[in-house]
């Protein structure tokens, strides 16, 4: 019998949310708190002459006025290159240079305007491509002058090269020569934002005797916590970090961005609280990116449709500083191939540092982006195959003997089942072939079908923790350091729980706010991992809390602990169930009849630290960084006017192997929303620079997402293999719906076009220009 | 949040609205004539502008009219695009309306904050401009009715401290046949790429734009080769593409020649359009 897995129970957090009652960041009333605004570069590369801030300082109600100078740390989770307020020289156009703080917004805003800065431009490199040419301006005069945080990470002096990574397995040049088919690809798809619906604010407050108070939309309470002690050297005892609900994160809120301004703030009016909220057009422009990426790809197979063998470059555009950006060329390097079966590999990901906006993580880790190149010439392959692009697909797909890019052994439990979720969707989507069709005059149908896979890319020795307390009703509180933002990972953890507990999962509340001073740390609410890394700990406070139930059991029940059984929140002898305890009797210690005081009151912990993981290998990138794979296979189905180039989208599909489904609807929706970032990223948002590095118009007049009633049909299946080493199976999913939705939708253009389309995004003007310049 | 003060002030008649711009103006205010807002609004947000006043016409009863009698329709200044639309009046301009961002802006945005505002589309326009219709000003010598076309050439050109009163629309224009096409860089409710709206009058076809060029425009060359019943549909549109106004507009929602390429499939469904009877 199921008590909570498998069902479609509501968010724990809906209620709050539906009613507007959920309170965020800057919704938290605040006394006496100062404002602070940013005045940001205007150039994309460039030295600072003179800053002129005494007209701000003039401002009747300026608190502090703030620039580089003041603040001589670096700061970055893998190396430190990234200044808080740009010292000397600017990198990108809307990087931080000056930071007023006054007694309120209006009069921070206006000091800002006040501010006089002289920049004598210095050539921008705007593309992997210019920033890896001969005599390139160097974005960071000194990339391998930085102190590293961790030991896997490789800048290249006197290059743009913040991170290097290599993967090789047999000997692809020669598999290539041999092959009867061969294509290759060149890529270079433009950087976009994540425009999560609450804009990055967070506020800080140092009290008189040093301890810092930081409130913040992060998806990394403890990652600041570890980043603020470190850069500043404060006792990370003396930080305590505060997470109400996020609206939204797509990973934008991972790096430690704000927090770091907000604190510089405070200390700046002698500790006083301090609010920073960004506007719009600064979240897009100053606040981390996605990542751009060029790519290169040779693809060969033999005459039956097996891909032989692949070499791939990649190149990744961080921007102007690496935050997490050289761990999504890692990332990119280990899941290089997509989920295939190809023998004979050689890999390189390149992290390169340009004038852009700097990158960090977004839904999937760069998986959207290398995914679309991948997918675009597997299915370039599959046509000079005469393979349906399907079938092409399951011929290849990978498979228990196979080996990883980075030669992990391929098991079911480890990687899935790619060739089901392949099956399904053939058939959840009407799938015919991806042949375009003709449905009237200038009006063409086709589909295109993609693959997905994604490990992680965790520290080795990432850990996470759950604390359970009752309620004298018996219900449980449920106590963990993740972030609710709209993943559903808290009420995927109440289920969890409720299922080991055997209750209702509605006796399980759940506290959503994070305190770094009372949840136990959870690494980052990153990387889908709350059900695995949060789940295990849930799972091990489950049995914490039930072995001392028993023993509670045991004394008053007068029988050996063996015999005691917990469900349905009761505890009794599994030899006499009738004879049973309520949880509100037996929660806090068991009183007897006689007013007898037995047991002790049942408090649940349960820690996890991930094993087994280890660094690549810098000659062959052997080595495995994450626990699993996640496979899935997607189709989106488009309708194009051949004369007017625009078209519409109809059906999107995504048959996932969610390894078990913990609750049908909350992993419907955490993959159709995927699948709808991945239509609107693909069909319409690209971050556009001119010529000067400067970015055009950031902002949601120009930049559109997909809206609402636009949307197309969502078609979600399940595949169920389970990963044994995991909470009831499950795998991570909640950000995969997104991987291969650009390519699925490309090869469907492509298809109904009759022409190959491998950029992005796919606006009608683009496509009518690739068409016209290309040749017949 | 807009970083400054500023007056508000709602006068109830025409002359009060005109004699408080004198007023401010005078005081070196820099006043704003305010109706619906989203500009001013956004563009203060922005930095753009810094109005020291706004002067709210959405009191001056003669602003909010909304009537049609024997010979036109008049529609005050500071309806709301929805009021337009949903009033039903001038299915083109009803057309125009529904088209110009979403629902809720629809409701707040108004027909001479469309007309007189600085964002270049100004979409409601082109109806105006295919169906001869007049607007009536006030300003320094007081009421004045005149041609739409006589004080609008892309954008409106007023005297200092006028402000449009109502827009009047000839009974012929609006059941005529007409046409109206918008086509965006993808989402549907943006900026236009290409709008085109046309009127089927007196055996002619009146054709208006808007997004192709800096400013929205009817032009009587370009009409002129579109009703050329010696050429073929395909060389009219070829023809009139080269008859711009101005220069085809090249921004970051779309380039120069994309615009001329989506005006011209545009023209081609409109004329296949005609071939068919009148629209």
């Amino acid at each position: 019998m199921s008590y909570a897995i498998g069902k479609a129970i509501q968010r724990k957090e809906a209620w709050d949310k539906v009613t507007g009652k959920a309170k965020y960041t800057d919704d938290l009333p605040g006394l006496d708190v100062l404002s602070a605004r940013l005045l940001t570069s205007t150039c994309a590369h460039g030295v600072i002459r003179r800053l002129d801030i005494s007209k701000a300082l003039g401002v009747r109600g300026v608190k502090a006025v703030l620039t580089g100078a003041d603040c001589p740390e670096l700061f970055g989770p893998l190396v430190l290159d990234r200044p808080a307020l740009a010292r000397d020289v600017v990198r990108y156009a809307g990087e931080p240079v000056a930071l007023v703080v006054a007694q309120d917004e209006p009069t921070a805003e206006l000091a800002v305007r006040l501010i006089e800065v002289e920049y004598e431009p210095l050539p921008a490199v705007l593309t992997p491509s210019q920033a890896l040419a001969e005599g390139a301006a160097l974005v960071h005069r000194q990339p391998n002058g930085y102190k590293k945080v961790v030991p896997d990470v490789y800048p290249k002096a006197g290059t743009n090269i913040a991170s290097h990574y290599r993967v090789q397995k047999g000997d692809a040049q020669k598999a290539l020569a041999e092959c009867d088919f061969v294509v290759r690809q060149r890529f270079s798809l433009p950087p976009s934002y994540h425009i999560a619906m609450e804009v990055r604010t967070a506020r800080a407050e140092i009290s008189a005797d040093g301890n810092v108070v930081i409130t913040t939309s992060s998806q990394s309470p403890y990652g600041v916590r570890k980043q603020l002690s470190e850069a500043f050297l404060i006792p990370a005892g003396q930080i305590q970090v505060k997470v109400p609900f996020v609206g939204g994160g797509f990973g934008g809120k991972a790096p430690v961005f704000l927090e770091i301004l907000a604190l510089l703030a405070s200390r700046s009016v002698g500790g006083k609280a301090v609010r920073l909220t960004i506007p719009r057009e600064q979240d897009m422009a100053s606040a981390p990116s996605r990542i751009g990426l060029e790519a290169d790809i040779k693809l060969g197979a033999n005459r039956d449709g097996k891909i032989q063998a692949a070499e791939i470059t990649y190149w990744l555009d961080c921007g102007a500083y690496a935050d997490i950006s050289p761990y999504m060329a890692k990332a990119a390097a280990v899941d290089c191939t997509g989920p295939y079966h190809i023998e004979h590999l050689s890999c390189d990901s390149y992290c390169v540092y340009t004038n852009h906006t700097f990158a960090t993580s977004y839904r999937s880790f760069a998986h959207e982006s290398f995914t679309f190149c991948i997918e675009r010439a597997v299915d370039l392959l599959a046509k000079q195959c005469g393979v349906d692009p399907l079938e092409f697909r399951i011929r290849n797909a990978i498979r228990p003997g196979s080996f990883t890019p980075t030669q992990v052994a391929v098991t079911e439990s480890l990687v899935g089942n790619l060739t089901q979720c392949l099956q399904q969707v053939k058939e959840l989507s009407q799938w015919d072939g991806g042949k375009g069709v003709f449905i009237k005059e200038d009006t063409v149908r086709a589909k295109g079908v993609a693959c997905l896979w994604k490990t992680e890319n965790p520290p080795t020795d990432a850990v996470s923790g759950a604390l359970i307390t009752f309620n004298p009703d018996g219900s449980v509180n449920l106590h963990t350091g993740v972030v609710e933002m709209g993943s559903g990972g808290q009420t995927n953890l109440a289920q969890i729980l409720a299922e080991k507990l055997k209750m209702d999962p509605g006796q399980v509340h759940v506290v959503m706010p994070v305190d770094t001073r009372t949840a136990p740390e959870h690494w980052k609410t990153v990387a889908s991992m709350t059900e695995y890394m949060a789940g295990h700990a849930v799972m091990r406070a489950a049995d914490d809390l039930l072995a001392q139930l028993r023993r509670n059991g045991a004394e008053a029940l007068q029988c050996p602990m063996e015999e005691i059984e917990v469900a349905n929140g009761r505890v009794f002898s599994r030899k006499n169930p009738d004879r049973f305890i309520p949880f509100r009797d037996i929660v806090q210690g068991y009183r007897s009849p006689q007013r007898e005081s037995l047991g002790e009151p049942v408090l649940g912990r349960g820690g996890f630290m991930l094993k087994g993981l280890s660094l690549l290998d810098p000659q062959t990138g052997k080595g495995k960084t994450g626990p699993s794979w996640t496979v899935g296979a997607q189709v989106v189905e488009v309708e194009v006017n051949v004369k007017t180039f625009t078209y519409r989208i109809l059906s999107a599909s995504t048959v996932m192997n969610v390894g078990k489904v913990i609750n049908p609807e909350l992993m419907r929706s955490m993959i159709a929303g995927g699948m709808s970032m991945g239509v609107s990223m693909a069909s319409r948002e690209a971050a556009v620079y001119d010529e000067q590095g400067i970015v055009r118009a950031p902002n949601l007049r120009t930049y559109k997402l997909l809206h609402i009633g636009q949307e197309p049909d969502y078609r979600v299946g399940f595949v169920e293999t389970p990963e044994q080493d995991s909470p009831y199976g499950v795998r991570s999913y909640s950000e995969h719906g997104i991987i291969g939705i650009p390519a699925a939708l490309a090869n469907a253009l492509s298809a109904a076009f009759g022409r190959e389309l491998c950029l992005l995004p796919l606006t009608p003007e683009r496509i009518w220009k690739a068409i016209r310049e290309e040749p017949k | 949040m807009i970083p400054f003060d500023f007056i508000y002030c709602r006068p109830d008649t025409m002359e009060d609205a005109y004699q408080a711009f004198v007023q401010l103006q005078t005081e070196g205010k820099n006043p704003y004539y305010y109706a619906g807002g989203s500009e001013i609004i956004t563009m203060a947000r922005a930095g753009s502008i810094r109005p020291g006043a706004v002067i709210d016409l959405k009191q001056i009863p003669q602003c909010r009219v909304l009537s049609l009698d024997s010979e036109e329709l008049h529609l005050g200044s500071v309806c709301t695009l929805n009021e337009v639309k949903e009033s039903k009046l001038f299915p083109l301009l009803a057309l125009a309306c529904g088209r110009i961002a979403d629902h809720t802006n629809q409701c707040r945005i108004t027909l001479g904050g469309n007309l007189c505002g600085t964002i270049r589309y100004r979409e409601t326009c082109l109806p105006l401009l295919l169906a001869d219709a007049s607007v009536t000003l006030f300003g320094r010598q007081g009421l004045r009715t005149v041609p739409f076309t006589s004080v609008f050439d892309g954008r409106m050109r007023l005297d200092a401290g006028e402000f449009l009163v109502q827009v009047h629309v000839p009974r012929k224009a609006l059941q005529a046949p007409h046409y109206h096409i918008k086509q965006t860089a993808s989402e549907k409710i943006d900026y236009p790429m290409v709008t085109v709206a046309a009127l089927w009058q007196d055996h002619f076809l009146r054709v208006a734009c808007s997004g192709l060029c800096a400013e929205p425009f009817r032009s009587a060359e370009m009409e002129a080769v579109l009703n050329a019943q010696n050429l073929s549909g395909a060389d009219r549109v070829r023809k009139a593409v080269e008859l711009l106004p101005q220069p085809a507009y090249d921004d970051v929602e779309g380039s120069a020649e994309y615009r001329k390429f989506v005006f011209q499939t545009i023209l081609e469904a409109l004329l296949e359009e005609v071939t068919h009877g009148p629209l």
